[in-house]
């Protein structure tokens, strides 16, 4: 079952956005564009997480959170403002993360996948084709058959998984897979690409991306 | 040392001080003058005594017996000790063999008399001694008789003098106690009554210091202290009230800083994720388009928001020099491009204006008029009037641009010239809108010395009326 996810944003261009980067990995989405549509929301649908703009119609965000905290649902503050106090009082009032406009599709990804494994929302099970992929048993299969992989090799798999359709650099996985303070040849990316294609059969889905990098399409 | 410590302190000791003294002095006279009683007494005892000898002495002389003599000057010493009748009177006449004729003194008298060395007869010298325990009153002279010479011993026993001083000073030990004892409780209570306000003042001062800045000291007394407390009270106004300036400006620096962020962050997240996402995402035709229309628009409103900015910025703080000119030739200078603007919604300007020279600022009176009727327009419905006016009201010249538009709610009417405050985003957002043109006419009015200010009826209109104040400098 897919994910679903309120976004309560007032700029329809930013909505628009997130809503677009998320309907890449499958994420099921609701648009709001104020306080109280998003009550409204919360009290008609069950949601997996809030994406919630701080500045915000008719009731703020901090004003709404103090609503959705009851209810147990995780929430990403999405804000213009960059200081301490804010983040603070964000993540004080119960807020999981704390995203600062402008942000990129791949860092609101990457906190929305670690907001919900902390919630246990995760999925259990990833179907691709004949692969199936169990990220907490990190078990992967081809054919119903185990198949071998190294940690990095799985690691870069969920990599992948989790950044569905959309491209990252040989940078970006470096720093995903391999820690920031790796400082390895990118080719070491390659390399692994290479194995996991083999391996799962995956050369039509995993794609390579022009002067970008790789790309797992579905 | 604390302050009521101090006054108690020293005024105990000073108190201390005089009322010993005092009493010292007066035990001292009132004992001088006793004792000076008792030794003019003595003498003049001492004087009877002698006088009575020169009385009998023609007998004597008949006589010339040295027995006789002796009997009859002890009988006089008995007759004059008997006659004075009083305990602790003694007399001794001695030859100038240095033999007793009569003695009746019950104690033993040193033979070392400084007084009766080299006494001449007609002088009589006295000195205290102490005796024992007691104190006794000498008094010599010398007689003489058939060549002989008498010395006369008069005594007094004035031990009762001394004691009387010494029950003096118990006495008054006594009352010194007592005296200073109820002295320093009501010094002990004075000293804290007086320190009480100063105590008071103190309290509120470390109030203060600690942030309640609206803490006022109490001042009931009109002494110094609470004069002292009154202009305390004066100052911590003036603080509070400097403190309230500054925070307010602080609140709304930060509101125009949180306010600006907001403003600018939003286009720019809106420009980085579409690119980011045109550049990695799989799009098609139609998505693309959208995508590179948006940011498109948001890097307009970037740029817009930049250029209101600068101009908000520029004015602030600098001095443009003002020329005197007439106003409707500004009027008539901006008028076509007024119209072009309003020509897309069919939207007529009619002007009126009464001619005027006043020190204006041409540009800056061009961005104010500009920004007022591009609002009208933006309020305004399709084949909708705007109109110019100005003209003069008593000593001041008014402008006024009015609109048949949708007018603003009066919720709105007391917040629309603060900076980024807009009474509907996404309409303002559509038109480019950055919630700063208002702004940025009201600090133009303001180096102007004018005053903007608004009146509207919702969907009826609105007019934005400046009013130049020059009190007749109006040419």
């Amino acid at each position: 079952m897919d994910k679903k996810i309120l976004i309560v944003e007032d700029d329809p261009n930013i909505s628009n956005i997130i809503k677009m980067n998320l309907a890449l990995i499958h994420y099921e989405t609701e648009q709001v564009y104020d306080g109280i549509s998003a009550l409204e929301a919360l009290e008609r649908e069950k949601f997996d997480l809030v994406l919630l703009d701080v500045m915000i119609p008719k009731l703020d965000g901090y004003a709404l959170m103090e609503k959705i905290r009851p209810k147990g649902i995780p929430v990403i503050f999405l804000t213009a403002k960059n200081t301490v106090f804010d983040k603070v009082t964000g993540l004080k009032l119960g807020a999981d993360d704390y995203m600062v406009k402008p942000f990129e599709g791949i860092e609101l990804l990457a906190r929305i996948e670690t907001v919900l494994r902390r919630y246990g929302k995760e999925e259990a099970e990833i179907i691709i084709d004949d692969v199936r992929v169990y990220p907490n048993k990190r078990i992967a299969t081809l054919k119903d058959e185990p198949v071998e992989l190294t940690p990095k090799e799985f690691d870069l798999l969920v990599v992948l998984i989790n950044n569905k359709n959309l491209a990252l650099s040989r940078e970006q996985f470096l720093d995903k897979v391999w820690g920031i303070d790796y400082y390895g040849d990118t080719r070491t990316v390659d390399v692994h690409i290479k194995s996991l294609r083999k391996k799962l059969g995956l050369h039509d889905r995993i794609k390579t991306i022009f002067k970008i990098g790789y790309r797992l399409e579905d | 040392m604390k302050f009521w410590h101090k006054i108690f302190t020293y005024s105990i000791l000073v108190f201390i001080l005089i009322f010993n003294a005092t009493s010292v002095i007066v035990i001292e006279r009132n004992h001088g003058k006793m004792l000076t009683r008792e030794i003019n007494n003595a003498l003049s005892q001492n004087m009877n005594i002698h006088s009575s000898v020169d009385a009998i002495l023609p007998i004597v002389l008949i006589y010339d017996s040295e027995q006789y003599e002796k009997n009859v000057l002890a009988n006089i010493a008995k007759a004059f000790v008997g006659k004075v009748g009083d305990e602790g009177v003694y007399m001794t006449i001695t030859n100038d063999k240095g033999k007793s004729i009569y003695n009746n003194t019950d104690f033993e008298i040193s033979l070392n008399r400084a007084e009766t060395e080299k006494l001449k007869s007609d002088e009589i010298r006295y000195i205290v001694r102490d005796v024992g325990k007691r104190t006794i009153l000498f008094t010599s002279n010398l007689t003489e008789i058939n060549r002989k010479i008498y010395t006369f011993t008069y005594m007094k026993d004035i031990t009762s003098v001394y004691r009387e001083r010494m029950d003096q000073y118990r006495f008054y030990l006594k009352v010194d106690i007592i005296a200073c004892s109820a002295y320093m409780l009501i010094m002990f209570i004075v000293s804290r009554r007086l320190t009480i306000p100063i105590h008071r003042l103190i309290r509120t001062a470390q109030f203060i210091a600690a942030g309640a800045f609206s803490e006022r000291a109490e001042s009931r007394s009109k002494d110094e202290i609470g004069v002292l407390a009154n202009n305390f009270n004066i100052m911590a106004s003036v603080i509070e009230e400097k403190i309230k300036d500054l925070e307010r400006l602080n609140r709304e620096k930060q509101l125009f800083i949180d306010n600006f962020t907001h403003e600018l962050k939003t286009p720019l997240t809106s420009i980085i994720g579409y690119a980011d996402y045109l550049r990695t995402a799989k799009t098609d035709a139609s998505q693309l388009l959208d995508g590179l229309n948006v940011i498109l628009s948001e890097g307009k409103r970037l740029e817009s928001l930049s250029f209101k900015l600068m101009n908000l910025i520029m004015l602030e703080g600098t001095e443009y020099p003002m020329e005197d000119m007439e106003f409707c030739s500004i009027l008539a200078e901006i008028k076509p491009a007024l119209e072009m603007k309003a020509r897309v919604k069919r939207i007529a300007i009619k002007t009126s204006c009464e001619t005027a020279r006043l020190p204006l600022e041409k540009d800056l009176m061009k961005i104010l008029i500009f920004n007022l009727v591009d609002n009208a327009i933006k309020a305004s419905s399709e084949s909708q009037c705007i109109a110019i006016r100005t003209f003069r009201q008593g000593s001041d010249y008014i402008l006024e641009i009015e609109d048949e538009g949708m007018g603003i709610e009066s919720e709105h009417l007391d917040r629309i010239f603060e900076p980024f405050y807009m009474t509907d985003k996404a309409r303002s957002r559509r038109n480019n809108g950055t919630g700063l043109g208002l702004s940025i006419c009201q600090s133009i009015a303001t180096l102007h010395n004018a005053v903007i200010s608004v009146r509207s009826v919702p969907d009826r209109g609105t007019t934005f009326s400046i009013t130049f104040r020059r009190g007749g400098a109006v040419l």
